[in-house]
């Protein structure tokens, strides 16, 4: 952790915000001021209820939006506003993502190999077929495939492959940062473990950088080294995944830890999860500013509620 | 629940299968299915997608596709009659004109997983909720309109007397899931099935959802099944655990029988498989390989080619169910007295152990 908080960091978010123009009245405010700091071969997580903006920051990111203010700092260069070819080739190559529904990112019209080798042939990575075809071989293989998948369609696999698929997809890039939009949050949960360990390998031997999107909380600890969580576009609480889980200060954070329902049938049925309503609470994440606490955790708040919520009892899990 | 002679058998499902026509063959999805739920129980059927969790309560409610048949099997259902006499009668040789106008929504009503595609758009909510009632029970308009707001004050829902003219797309994902349990309770019936009712939401609305469920169970005490692919869901509501494999029930018992003492290898896996708070380990545990098609015929036992127990007869014999108490039975070989001794794995014996120590004594005394 601490030779991560000395590196530079691979890509840093500072003040992003997403408007999306509905009416000539109404702006929703997907994102609302969210900074945070991925450091090379770290996974960070985003959580959140839907609607709070962990998918926006992630396309926004991609540059799948347009980002309203703020700024997006990749490897030093600012891809958040208007991209020379430069800084677009460097978004499209180093930069991938993964997608939630793996039966809807592929083209049912293409082979496997022709979906997996686009990004090559779009960015002319290889020097004749022979090339092209070794390489989705190898990649295919990395993901628990076989190179004879190369000739199949999409629906001729199980969602567990599919997903495979589009992580081959992704990885032949050689991507420094991957993006995994809730990846396995639509398949099953001994297909969830496969993949998901799967990705765990993948960064230990390619040393990519994941931002690992999703809403199932025992799913992101396990696969995260920080967490931010976000709520209504704010960015409430981040930390390292021990600080998030061990010593949540945000009610907002705190009623989301409790929500997750244990495997274990005895204290399930009494436990009552902690609740937590933006607007009865009575707290303002405008007013907030991001409060410092140890190591890289950091609470949105102002000083009269941290002090508060530092005051209320641990969170028995 | 303790008291096993005040026990009433609701819905008993009988030596069920049921195999669908596709244009690459016949699926055998449903392949003999024994279950049994009792008044004001909770009844959760785990397993994988395709494990034949959602066909299995698409027969009992009579709603299965085009292309299915039922091979054989019975599903018997115990009711109140208007007339005050218990009736008990096979849902699967009713004709589908009397299942629909006496059964569907009236004494057995299901809760899907996607509230936005099962709930009319067209229509407000107000009038779907009243629409079981003016239908089933020939209620009077103004008597409908009063029991759909305390039905959906029931549900948690505020202002319900505003919401009643709302559209579903006026509403947000757990308020539309409020909406369909409420419609769903509309006709006061005997049996809810709920098909992934939060499979769909946030943890924090899942949690809310829920607990509501549980308190109009203790209210009403209709009996509930749950289908479900999440564990922690199935500990926080099941009395009774069925674990579904290739179409067959493997494993079925008291949730503390399932989660503390789990004695098929599929269970193992999938109770390793679910990362839990407490996880250190850097690996989580998967079960290889994907479940089997059912396409094709499956000799022997369905989850031995991804069992690492198995035994050599697992690829030869169907195991039978080998009972372990009174309420837990499991289809494995290895409670056979000729099988080897084979013990959990450890990492799921350990959790177990910490699981068992995490019910502190007032949980204990609260519980009893």
């Amino acid at each position: 952790m601490e030779t991560k908080k000395e590196a530079e960091p691979l890509l840093e978010i500072k003040g992003l915000k997403q408007y999306f123009k509905i009416s000539r009245g109404y702006t929703v405010r997907a994102v609302d001021g969210v900074s945070f700091r991925i450091y090379p071969g770290e996974t960070y997580g985003l959580v959140g209820e839907s609607g709070s903006g962990k998918s926006t920051i992630g396309r926004s990111v991609i540059r799948l939006y347009t980002p309203t203010e703020g700024q997006i700092k990749f490897h030093g260069a600012d891809i958040s506003g208007s991209l020379d070819s430069k800084a677009s080739s460097l978004l499209h190559t180093e930069i991938q993502m993964i997608f939630q529904d793996p039966m809807a990112c592929l083209n049912p019209r293409k082979r496997v190999q022709d979906i997996i080798a686009q990004g090559l042939d779009i960015h002319h990575l290889y020097k004749d077929r022979a090339e092209r075809s070794q390489k989705v071989a190898e990649m295919l293989e990395k993901v628990g495939l076989a190179p004879e998948h190369a000739e199949r369609y999409p629906h001729q696999f199980s969602g567990g492959q599919r997903q495979r698929v589009g992580i081959a997809r992704a990885l032949i890039m050689q991507p420094k940062l991957i993006i995994a939009d809730e990846c396995v949050s639509a398949l099953d949960v001994s297909i969830q473990a496969q993949v998901v360990n799967l990705m765990k390998d993948l960064q230990q031997e390619t040393g990519c950088a994941y931002l690992f999107i999703a809403h199932d909380l025992s799913m992101v600890k396990y696969i995260s080294d920080r967490i931010g969580v976000l709520h209504l576009g704010h960015l409430v609480e981040t930390g390292t995944t021990e600080e998030i889980f061990q010593h949540p200060v945000h009610p907002y954070t705190r009623s989301l830890l409790s929500a997750i329902p244990h495997p274990n049938p005895r204290t399930e049925r009494t436990r009552a999860a902690e609740e937590y309503d933006y607007k009865s609470a009575g707290v303002n994440y405008h007013a907030g500013t991001e409060h410092f606490l140890e190591g890289t955790h950091t609470v949105l708040a102002t000083d009269e509620e941290l002090r508060r919520w530092l005051a209320s009892p641990p969170l028995s899990l | 629940m303790e008291n096993n002679d005040t026990r009433k058998e609701v819905l008993t499902v009988k030596d069920l299968s049921i195999s669908f026509d596709t244009t690459s063959g016949t699926v055998r999805a449903i392949r003999g299915v024994n279950l049994t739920l009792c008044k004001g129980e909770t009844l959760a059927i785990v397993g994988e997608s395709g494990s034949g969790k959602s066909v299995t309560v698409k027969a009992v409610i009579g709603i299965l596709d085009k292309n299915g048949h039922v091979n054989s099997g019975s599903i018997a259902f115990t009711y109140q009659h208007a007339n005050g006499e218990t009736v008990t009668t096979d849902l699967l040789s009713m004709p589908k004109k009397t299942m629909r106008r006496h059964i569907n929504g009236k004494r057995i009503a299901m809760i899907f997983q996607d509230p936005m595609t099962s709930l009319d758009p067209t229509m407000t909510i107000g009038a779907q909720i009243m629409e079981g009632m003016r239908w089933h029970y020939k209620t009077p308009k103004a008597e409908a309109y009063r029991r759909a707001i305390e039905l959906l004050e029931l549900a948690g829902i505020e202002d319900a007397e505003k919401r009643m003219k709302n559209y579903p797309h006026q509403l947000s994902g757990g308020m539309r899931q409020r909406v369909v349990i409420a419609s769903a309770l509309a006709c006061d019936p005997e049996i809810l099935i709920c098909d992934e009712p939060t499979t769909a939401l946030d943890v924090t609305i899942q949690a809310k959802i829920l607990e509501l469920i549980r308190i109009i169970q203790k209210n009403t005490g209709i009996s509930v099944i749950y289908i479900t692919h999440d564990l922690g869901v199935v500990a926080k509501v099941a009395d009774y655990v069925a674990v579904m494999y290739a179409g067959k029930i493997v494993e079925k018992g008291t949730a503390d029988e399932i989660f503390f003492d789990p004695r098929h290898p599929y269970t193992w896996g999938l109770l390793s498989a679910m990362p839990d708070l407490d996880t250190a380990d850097s690996r989580l545990y998967t079960i290889p390989g994907t479940p089997p098609n059912l396409l094709n015929p499956v000799p022997g036992d369905a989850f031995s080619p991804r069992n690492r127990y198995a035994l050599k007869i697992d690829d030869r014999a169907e195991p039978p169910m080998f009972r372990i108490s009174a309420t837990h039975y499991a289809a494995t070989w290895l409670l056979d007295e000729r099988a080897p001794k084979v013990e959990m794995p450890e990492e799921l014996k350990a959790r177990i152990v910490r699981m068992q120590e995490a019910w502190t004594p007032k949980q204990k005394e609260a519980a009893e």
